[in-house]
């Protein structure tokens, strides 16, 4: 079919051509990453498909045909279930704080009976990006810029953003944080407002963190800057991450013969510290490698957001890229002893499903933005729902 | 809907606001990249050495290895105390250890009775982590290779094969050698050689006693280490290929003791309580040193059970006890030579006689002598052992004079023999009676006749005795025992090098000729007659009061065993040519010349025989030179062939 063609009334709803505008190349990478993932977890598992490989690679594999059928759905569904979709995330999240589960001294988890349990601070990171995309999709730049309105953007974020850091879950609360912010400053805020608001977190932050946090929260703030004080108490992460990462040099140790990690000095090896194992077993080329993989996946989704010409489509699909971006910059610097040890798993290589399914269901958002970038989206007629 | 609630001119302006700020999010994100990927350059190729180091302090540990303890031998090379291979079973407790079920799963391997069972979790449950506790040692191979198969299964569990000291010759050599045995809190020291690490590992083992205890250091070694890779927790992985550090081995120590003559010492003392000590009186090395009753050290080794202690350590015999080092009793008779040597260099003629009746009313007190003995001149009185010649005798030269010689020949003194555990007993003169008693600092004239014939204040080891005749017999030097030969190869400085006697060679002579005759036809004419043909033994009994008689009482003969007297026997051999010096005493053991004259010469025979020189002197006789006629004592010798010891010392008699 030519271009022209496209151009047809109703040509690009059909689900061949919806297919085939999904970005395949995106999804590759997205492949690539998760492929590492295993090829990690089978070195530090003894050369063994269990317990990590194996599934973590079935888990990608159903997201990954999960992402292709929300690539699939139409961005005015997207548009009508954003307020449902932050609705029930927040129903779920008060719910937890009621009668959630109590895991390692934080209540995040809610049992869903047979089907298991799951942390709802999840779906509040898709809804939170769905719900502000859709906000900002009705009002003007100025009010966008600097308006009473502003302050519907800040109770939407704040809500959830409290609650989780109730939890506590200091990262997915930071990470929520700056998702919204993301999304309201995209959105058009004023350079004035951002200012003031970077200087009163440079005045506040002291306080907070002298008053408010918990102590374990405390220490690791502190324990990042000189690991080698505590090695074998607080400090013990970061300096085994630092030494996994710096014994790997140039090329790594060879796979399947990374010390740290294959005699457990390296804690969390399958999890938020994965990306220790890869460096010291792949090295600094390993490393660079996936960073560039991460990098063009950011890109790419970036790219995809401007093309939109919706603007719910825009702040949504870049709401999103934004949550992947934090996440991969936060773990790294983690890793890399440049940051507190704050729970946030690096997306895609390090395992687990949750977080896996957040960012495969966001993923589906952006690849519907993209499927459906010269949609209209509004909420009065010609709305779906 | 009458009025767009969004003109087109803000929906571009929207877009362009979004373009803007994508761009600028991107680019930050990209700098955020950036910034790892600068971390990760500083990290992964400028510190890369650093993290190295730490990542292989990290993998690899260390494990101490156990030297093994240097080898005792005796003179000739014949083993005393060595090591055997010992499979031993320990347990450590690790993050997922549950004692009560590991020591339970081990039971089935090992006898393990439910009293042990209970303390060995208990112990399990309170021990430091992986630091292991001994289960058992000396597994049977079927035991030990049934555990290294299940080890894996078993968290902690370690099955190896270790050293175990052991003394092949039992109680033989258990006073002298001492054992090993485990370290306790108390030998721990903060610095020092006992800092070591190498303490903590269950398979060391420290001396305890005797040369085991004095010469641990050297016999200690230098710990090996094996290069092990292990895990977060400590556990071992497995064995690291190249970069074992092997242990070296403790320095072997050579005695100057000699098992033959040893093991003799240990047959002929049998249930009897008392102590041997042999000397080569030319260069002064210590060939037998004995106490009897003995010990088994390997046991000591095992760890004794209460029971065994007790029974060792209030079995009125003393076998714990080092009776040739630790243990001082009156010399008895012994100490005539003394006197008689103090005499003649006092310039008191030989020849001067002394009348025996039995009895000598002396200073207020009767003073007894075993039998009538008539005329005696100095000779005779040492060959028949008669007291009332040598209370006189002692009364002319006086304390300060019989003591300085005693001093002279090495009673009362400590020597530097490497092991610990010398009491120095006491060689009384008026300076120490002046020092020691502060309500009567007076030497009594009365207390000098008791002196004379070794009784009183003077108390000696069998050690001191041995060296007395080492010297009587040496004649010129004043030798010093040895009983460490070499430590290491190292030889150790001879007991030769050391001053002369400061006495006239013939007053030695004269001593020395009456000993030859004690043995002829003294006091020990029928129990120190060696039958080695011309090889001829000179000796002197002694028979030491180890209480004070009651009145009327002549004899401890029929007496309860620890209230009979002390029987000493000091000689050397060959008479004419002086090579070996014994002196045994039989604690409680009667009259010397009964029970420490035949044990003294069957050690001495042992000694003569092994000797070649000696050998073929009896093998091929040559003519001997005559004994002079004169020594021998007219009229002196005893009818009764039975000899007797005459130490009497009676109370006052009022």
């Amino acid at each position: 079919m030519t271009v022209s063609a496209l151009t047809r009334p109703g040509e690009r709803d059909r689900p061949i051509v919806k297919f085939s505008e999904i970005d395949w190349l995106f999804c590759f990478v997205l492949v690539l990453i998760a492929g590492a993932g295993a090829l990690m977890m089978f070195s530090i598992a003894g050369s063994n498909w269990q317990p990590w490989a194996a599934n973590h690679l079935i888990k990608f594999a159903i997201f990954f045909f999960l992402m292709v059928a929300l690539a699939m759905v139409d961005l005015r569904v997207w548009f009508g279930l954003a307020y449902p979709i932050y609705g029930l995330g927040m129903i779920l999240l008060l719910a937890v704080a009621v009668v959630g589960d109590v895991r390692l001294g934080a209540r995040r988890w809610l049992d869903l009976g047979p089907l298991g349990s799951f942390q709802p601070s999840e779906v509040m990171k898709v809804g939170l990006v769905l719900a502000l995309g859709r906000f900002y999709h009705g009002i003007s730049a100025d009010r966008a810029r600097l308006s009473w309105w502003l302050l519907i953007p800040a109770a939407i974020i704040g809500a959830p953003v409290l609650l989780v850091a109730h939890q506590p879950d200091l990262g997915t609360a930071i990470l929520l944080a700056l998702t919204g912010l993301s999304v309201v400053v995209l959105a058009g805020l004023s350079w004035r407002i951002i200012a003031a608001g970077v200087a009163a977190v440079a005045i506040a932050a002291p306080p907070v963190v002298m008053f408010v946090l918990h102590d374990y929260q405390r220490e690791r703030i502190f324990t990042f800057l000189t690991p080698e004080k505590d090695p074998s108490g607080s400090g013990y992460h970061i300096l085994q991450s630092k030494i996994a990462l710096g014994s790997g040099g140039l090329l790594g140790k060879g796979y399947g013969l990374g010390s740290q990690s294959q005699l457990n000095f390296l804690p969390e090896k399958q999890t938020d510290f994965i990306f220790a194992t890869l460096a010291e077993e792949f090295g600094f080329v390993g490393c660079i490698s996936v960073l560039f993989l991460y990098a063009a996946v950011i890109f790419m989704a970036l790219r995809t957001a401007s093309l939109a010409h919706s603007h719910f489509g825009r702040l949504s699909a870049a709401g999103v890229t934004a949550t992947f971006a934090f996440y991969v910059l936060i773990n790294g610097a983690m890793v890399m002893g440049l940051a507190p040890v704050v729970g946030v798993p690096m997306p895609l290589l390090s395992y687990g499903g949750t977080v896996m399914l957040t960012v495969m269901v966001g993923f589906g958002l952006v690849q519907a933005v993209r499927v459906h970038r010269y949609s209209e989206v509004t909420s009065g007629k010609g709305a779906l729902l | 809907m009458s009025e767009p609630s969004i003109f087109f001119s803000e929906v571009n302006e929207r877009q362009g606001v979004f373009h803007r700020r994508t761009f600028l999010f991107g680019g930050l994100a990209g700098a955020g990249m950036l910034a790892l990927g600068g971390r990760l350059s500083y990290l992964q190729l400028l510190e890369t050495s650093r993290y190295e180091k730490l990542a292989v302090s990290n993998q690899f540990n260390y494990r101490l290895v156990t030297p093994p303890r240097g080898v005792i031998v005796d003179r000739n090379g014949a083993v005393l105390a060595t090591n055997r291979p010992n499979f031993r079973l320990m347990v450590a407790r690790e993050d997922d250890t549950k004692p009560y079920e590991t020591v339970k799963s081990l039971a089935q391997f090992v006898p393990l009775d439910e009293a042990r069972q209970a303390r060995l979790s208990r112990d399990l449950a309170h021990a430091p982590k992986r630091s292991p506790l001994s289960v058992m040692e000396d597994l049977t191979w079927e035991q030990f290779s049934a555990i290294n198969v299940r080890a894996p299964e078993l968290p902690g569990v370690t099955a190896d094969m270790g050293e175990v000291r052991v003394y092949p010759h039992g109680g033989a050599f258990a006073h002298v050698i001492g054992y090993v045995a485990k370290v306790n809190r108390d030998d721990l020291t903060p610095t020092g050689p006992n800092a070591e690490p190498i303490l903590l590992h269950p398979g060391f083992r420290i001396g305890r006693q005797g040369v085991e205890k004095a010469f641990d250091l050297d016999l200690r070694g230098r710990p090996g280490a094996q290069k092990v890779e292990v895990d977060a927790k400590g556990r071992e992985v497995r064995q690291a290929p190249g970069g074992d550090i092997p242990a070296t081995a403790g320095k072997e120590i050579q005695l100057t003791l000699d098992l033959d003559i040893q093991t003799r010492a240990m047959e002929v003392f049998g249930e009897e309580s008392g102590a041997a000590v042999m000397m080569d009186c030319r260069n002064g090395d210590v060939l037998c040193m004995f106490s009897a009753p003995s010990f088994d050290a390997n046991r000591f080794v095992r760890g004794l059970t209460g029971s065994e202690y007790r029974a060792l350590s209030q079995y009125e015999r003393k076998p714990l006890f080092n009776k040739a080092l630790t243990a001082t009793y009156p010399p008895g008779s012994t100490f005539k030579t003394m006197v008689a040597l103090a005499a003649l260099n006092a310039g008191i003629d030989p020849e001067t006689t002394h009348v025996c009746n039995g009895a000598w009313a002396w200073g207020g007190r009767v003073w007894h002598c075993d039998r009538h003995h008539g005329v005696m001149n100095m000779h005779n009185a040492i060959v028949t052992s008669c007291d009332i010649f040598f209370y006189q005798t002692a009364l002319a030269v006086g304390p300060d004079k019989i003591a300085e010689a005693a001093r002279q020949f090495g009673l009362g003194q400590i020597f530097d023999l490497g092991i610990p555990g010398q009491k120095p007993g006491l060689v009384p003169d008026i300076a120490y009676k002046r020092r020691t008693f502060k309500k009567d600092p007076v030497w009594h004239p009365g207390e000098t006749p008791s002196m004379g014939i070794g009784q009183g204040y003077t108390n000696v080891n069998a050690l001191q005795l041995c060296v007395m005749v080492s010297r009587l017999a040496n004649g010129s030097k004043a030798l010093h025992p040895r009983l460490i030969r070499s430590i290491g190869g190292v030889q150790q400085p001879s007991g030769a090098a050391a001053q002369d006697l400061p006495f006239a060679r013939a007053h030695i002579d004269f001593v020395r000729a009456a000993m030859a005759s004690v043995t002829e036809t003294g006091t020990a004419a029928a129990t120190a007659q060696l039958g080695l043909g011309p090889i001829k033994m000179a000796g002197k009994t002694g028979t030491a009061q180890s209480h004070t008689y009651r009145e009327g009482e002549r004899t401890s003969r029929n007496l309860a065993w620890e209230l009979k007297d002390h029987a000493w026997f000091v000689a050397f051999a060959p008479y004419d040519d002086p090579r070996y010096a014994i002196s045994v005493l039989v604690e409680h053991g009667g009259f010397g010349a009964a029970a420490a004259a035949p044990r003294a010469r069957e050690i001495m025979r042992v000694a003569l025989l092994k000797d070649p020189e000696l050998r073929s002197r009896i093998e091929h006789p040559t003519p001997l030179p005559e004994i002079p006629a004169e020594t021998v004592a007219e009229g002196a010798a005893p009818e009764d062939p039975t000899p007797i010891a005459p130490d009497v010392l009676r109370p006052p008699v009022t």
